[in-house]
């Protein structure tokens, strides 16, 4: 290895590993602090990330902050930063891990919702950035003119769906928006409401609700590349007619297509 | 005064013809280009005020995605300003080499936005940790030796090569000192020019980073005067290198780890950089300047405050060398 390498290998190893104080100390053979003191410079880099990792992982995940905590929080993200270092030069790409984080941490294990609300939490980061989408509403003609056996449609981007044994939308929404209550969540919780959730992109804006019954099988199926007339037949529970105008006004139907002119 | 970036007119026409024609001109002074850094606070204020800014500055991070509000936001900024492109995670200086994914992002957000200049800073962030490569999301120092050098030109060339533009390089505030001084170590601003001359990259100079560095300097029983290093460095850099100059506040911070100043951008500019922001236009002519704050972001019109503040300093220290 190279000197230059050794010498960016050990800074990066005093800024990530956990325990510090090794690292630390190996650091110092090849670099000193600036400031009164010869810790002190390193310190700057070190908190550097901590508050890094706060800020980036609060912005990905807003409700996670409510529900643990400012502190605690806190003390999540920087567990997190040891464990999972950033792979990317753009910090908001990294978080994607704290769902399984979440899930393997002891002291989280009373509340077996929280891995379920980070993904849902990543989801609707992870479509804020999506491709812009592009309608073009009067293909949505093709429904009456052509088999859906031969048809598909296109989808808002950052389209995701996610089954949870939790009321998660509930959970979600009541951080989110205010509605359902707080009271109501804790009913559902004890009840231990199963709920599916959808999450897309209308126009420039995240949105998530609860998904309808068999919206998600639908919405999967589609998603894989199923014609619509097997697609809606695999979504038993779903009213398609009464679906499909609520999709198309909220942004998540885009128009159709044939799928042999695709 | 850089004559490039002159304006130069004949003066006087020359009324006696026998006379040989006047060699000599009057230069008016050189128009300098301020702008700001535009954050999240200020995202709608601008847009609604779109005050009198020659160009807005962003970090390229920022708007990495392929769609989505902040893109747009920047594009509706585009249509009124030109567009400074300032990374903070290209990991210009890593042995490893660059990320090829972010190397993708920044062409692509290139090509969609047309800066006026783009640029990241003399740093490293990616390296070895664990059995693969992670990224600190910091701006760490290099040693200034010859092999830190040979990567940082290799890295910066494949930068150019890439964009297809020339590449701007700025100078750090560096918390760490590289240790044991290497015999072949450079002086920071030997190693900068060094970097432009081979690769043809520019420089962008933020002099509250060397205020910064020769503060912690003097704290650090190195240097006796931080004012009179400064002005120094400033008059070893290639004045035709250097492409834009950034001002920000820095603080000093004293807590049970010890002592020290760091470049938080969370302030106003103070009246030493102001100082020698004037030192640095007699020396570079008319470069482009920006104010940073990115920290404890103040209302809109603080950060036009300073710009017109430099805009005036720079009107009268041009003035003068014209």
């Amino acid at each position: 290895m190279s000197t230059l390498a050794t010498q960016q290998q050990a800074l990066l190893e005093a800024l990530f590993a956990w325990p510090q104080q090794d690292a630390v100390r190996a650091l110092e053979g090849y670099a000193s602090g600036v400031g009164n003191t010869p810790g002190r410079g390193l310190k700057v880099y070190q908190a550097n990330g901590h508050l890094l990792a706060e800020r980036a992982l609060r912005a990905a995940y807003p409700v996670l902050t409510q529900m643990l905590g400012d502190e605690s929080f806190a003390d999540l993200a920087r567990a997190f930063w040891h464990a999972e270092p950033p792979l990317r030069g753009d910090v908001s790409q990294w978080g994607v891990a704290l769902a399984d984080f979440v899930r393997g941490n002891a002291q989280l294990q009373d509340w077996p919702y929280l891995p379920d609300v980070a993904r849902s939490e990543w989801a609707l980061h992870h479509a804020a950035t999506a491709p812009d989408p592009t309608s073009d509403l009067a293909t949505l003609a093709l429904l009456t003119t052509e088999d859906p056996h031969t048809l598909g449609l296109a989808l808002a981007s950052g389209l995701v769906t996610l089954s949870s044994a939790w009321p998660l939308a509930s959970l979600l929404l009541a951080h989110l928006e205010g509605t359902p209550s707080l009271a109501e969540v804790s009913e559902q919780l004890r009840l231990q409401q199963a709920q599916e959730v959808v999450i897309w992109r209308a126009g420039l804006q995240p949105r998530l609700r609860q998904a309808s019954p068999g919206e998600s099988d639908l919405l999967r199926a589609l998603q894989s590349g199923v014609a619509l007339g097997p697609a809606v037949d695999a979504a038993e529970s779903l009213d398609f007619s009464q679906w499909l105008p609520l999709a198309v006004q909220t942004g998540l139907v885009l128009g159709a297509y044939c799928l042999s002119g695709q | 005064m850089r004559p490039r970036s002159s304006r130069c007119k004949p003066a006087t026409p020359n009324l006696f013809a026998t006379m040989p024609p006047l060699t000599a001109v009057v230069c008016e002074p050189a128009k300098i280009e301020v702008g700001i850094g535009w954050r999240h606070p200020h995202y709608a204020a601008l847009l609604q005020e779109r005050p009198d800014l020659d160009f807005l500055e962003v970090h390229s991070e920022n708007f990495f995605g392929a769609g989505g509000a902040a893109l747009e936001v920047l594009e509706r900024g585009r249509s009124s300003y030109p567009v400074s492109l300032h990374g903070v995670g290209l990991s210009l200086g890593s042995a490893v080499g660059l990320d090829p994914w972010h190397l993708d992002q920044l062409a692509a957000l290139v090509q969609r936005v047309d800066p006026v200049r783009v640029s990241d800073h003399a740093s490293f962030a990616r390296g070895h940790f664990a059995g693969g490569a992670v990224h600190a999301a910091d701006l760490l120092p290099l040693p200034f030796t010859p092999e830190a050098l040979n990567v940082l030109c290799t890295n910066v060339q494949r930068v150019q090569d890439r964009l297809q533009r020339r590449f701007m390089v700025e100078n750090l505030s560096a918390y760490l000192q590289w240790k044991p001084a290497q015999e072949d170590a450079l002086p920071e601003f030997e190693f900068l020019n060094a970097l432009a001359r081979r690769t043809g990259c520019s420089l962008l100079v933020d002099v509250n980073n060397i205020y910064v560095n020769a503060l912690n300097a003097q704290m650090a029983g190195l240097c006796a005067d931080p004012l009179a290093a400064c002005r120094e460095w400033l008059n070893q850099i290639a004045p035709e290198a250097v492409a834009e100059l950034h001002l920000a506040g820095h603080c000093r911070v004293s807590d049970g780890h010890g002592d020290i100043v760091i470049d938080d951008h969370g302030s106003r500019v103070c009246a030493e950089v102001w100082e020698l922001y004037r030192h640095a236009l007699s020396r570079f002519g008319a470069v482009p300047t920006l104010i940073e704050w990115d920290t404890d972001i103040p209302l809109l019109n603080t950060l036009l405050e300073e710009a017109a503040h430099a805009r005036n300093i720079a009107e009268q220290v041009l003035e003068l060398a014209a």
